[in-house]
Order: structure tokens, then sequence, then C-alpha cells
């Protein structure tokens, strides 16, 4: 179900897209907090004379599609003071596989969007699989996505 | 900053590559939160408290300590694959990562690969099959993955 907890989110659900404005400030803020000083992540001198993100920033789109799509736990506002405390149970990212189909530059405008492919129980953690995706405006492919996440560490017997 | 390498150099199965060793330190994490959260919040802002940062809540989660998120190797992967396959990682690049283990604060971690698998793909392309993972001072596993990416040599 959208609009509440991440823990209400169920296999089917699918997100209500997210556009936004890539912008230097973006990337260069995303590539910093990684250490990486490549050049091409900060400025336009690369091989396409633009400024391009990292394929990794699929991370950042997720928490984009999850703060306007769980409205009850803003984990950006919550997790920097814009918003309220966050009383939720951690969520704890297991599995990241992201498929390169293009560059994305800075200056583009980016979609990204999303469904719930699969709710499960393992060993005592609820797990979700997402399945992604990031398209520029105008309909370039740029980033297809995987991720589990589980929603909390301490297993259901432990609590 | 350092300059990247738009265009790689051939590689043979079983070549191994590394990145850099890091001590993932508090001020790591909350460096590594200040950026994710300001790249998605679309402005500058600070992470304040969560598992990556903030012992009491780690521990209130069941963890023994603030642990690095899993992104922060895939990040380093990346960051390496970049170096080693130029513009190609970055336009058709595969990553995949599986945070098996904890990383507790002030771990050393050390970020590594090795070419699987090379495959001639005609007219010059080629795609390669790697091994990616990042491991602790013990040698110990904590991130497991595979990437692929398709160049033109």
């Amino acid at each position: 179900m959208l609009g509440g907890y991440i823990s209400d989110l169920e296999a089917g659900d699918v997100f209500e897209p997210v556009r936004y404005l890539l912008t230097p400030e973006a990337i260069s803020a995303y590539a910093t907090g990684n250490e990486e000083d490549g050049d091409w992540f900060h400025g336009d001198d690369n091989p396409w004379g633009r400024q391009v993100r990292p394929p990794t920033m699929i991370h950042s789109d997720k928490m984009r599609l999850l703060e306007a799509n769980c409205l009850k736990e803003q984990r950006i506002a919550g997790m920097t003071g814009q918003g309220p405390e966050l009383e939720s149970d951690a969520r704890i990212h297991y599995e990241y596989h992201a498929k390169q189909h293009s560059p994305a530059f800075a200056g583009e405008e980016l979609v990204v969007s999303g469904r719930i492919a699969d709710r499960y129980e393992r060993r005592g953690r609820d797990y979700l699989l997402y399945e992604l995706e990031v398209r520029t405006a105008d309909g370039r492919l740029v980033t297809t996505y995987r991720d589990r996440t589980v929603l909390r560490y301490r297993k259901e017997d432990d609590r | 900053m350092s300059a990247l390498t738009a265009d790689p150099q051939p590689l043979a199965v079983g070549a191994e590559l590394s990145g850099p060793e890091i001590v993932v330190n508090a001020d790591r994490l909350a460096a590594y939160g200040d950026g994710l959260l300001s790249s998605a919040a679309g402005r500058a802002v600070q992470v304040g408290s969560n598992i990556h940062t903030d012992v009491e809540l780690a521990r209130s989660q069941g963890l023994p300590a603030p642990i690095a998120d899993g992104m922060l190797s895939t990040n380093y992967l990346s960051s390496m694959l970049t170096r080693a396959f130029g513009r190609f990682y970055i336009e058709n690049g595969e990553l995949r990562t599986k945070f098996i283990k904890p990383v507790p604060v002030d771990t050393l971690l050390r970020v590594r690969g090795r070419v699987r698998a090379r495959e001639e793909l005609g007219d010059g392309r080629v795609r390669y099959e790697l091994d990616v993972w990042t491991e602790n001072g013990n040698g110990v596993k904590v991130v497991d993955g595979d990437a692929a990416v398709e160049v033109t040599e």
C-alpha cells in the first residue's frame, strides 16, 4: 500500500513516478560523499563533454521515490531534521543490482518509476524486492535497477 | 580531483583489480550520509541520527555498533570499475552487490575484483565479467558481487 510506511508496501504496488532536474550540485554531493574524486563527476571535462552522474546514484533515486510514496516514513526529511523524527525500524539494504543503459548528465530531467516486485519472509526477516527504472524526460533509458531491502534487522523471534 | 581515462586497457581472465584500502570511520559514514541525502534532497543537508551514525539507535535495532551502508562498498567498487573500464562502464556497466556481513564502524575495507570471463563479440567489442567484493582486515568478505561491461578494444 502506498502512502504509508515502507513496511506497508506490498507486492504489486506501483510507485507514483518522480520527476526531477539532475543538478551539478547533486552529482557532486553524491560523488563527494563516496570519495569519488574522478573529474568526470565534478565537471564537463569528460568523453561526453557534460558532467555525468555515477551509475550508483540510482540509490539516491530510490530514496526520492520512497519519500514521495511513503508519506508516513519520509526518511530524507526525518534524517535531516526537516520532518518528523523517524519512529519506524531502520531499513537494511541487502542487495543492489544496477544495469546502465546510457549516461545521465547534469541539466537533464529524470523520471524515476518502479514497483514492488515481491515481498517475502526468509529466516525470520521480511524482504522487499524493488524494480526501478530511470529515464530522461524524453524517454531515453538510463538505468534499470533491482534492490532487496530487509524491513528490520532484528528477527521477529528476537523482538 | 583525479583525471579519469576514457578508454580501458585490455585485461586477461584472472586479472586482479583493486581499489583503495579504507577504514570506515565515523567521519566517513557521516560524509557518506551527507552526500547521499543532499543528492536525494536536491539541496545541501546534513545527516542526523541513523544506524550508520548513532550508537544508541544502532543498538536499539539489534546491531552491535553503527554499521556502514552497503552502498559505501558498492560505490568503492563502482569507482574501481570506472577506473578499469572508463566510459564503457558509465555507458553500459552492470554491477550487483550483496551485503553479506555487517561492517561496523572503524572496519578496514579492501576493495577487490577479478576478471572471470572475457568474450570477443566481434567488431572489436569485448564483454568482460568480473567477480567483485570488499573484504575486511581479516580477509573476510563483507560484500560480494559481480559485474559486467562491454568495451571496444
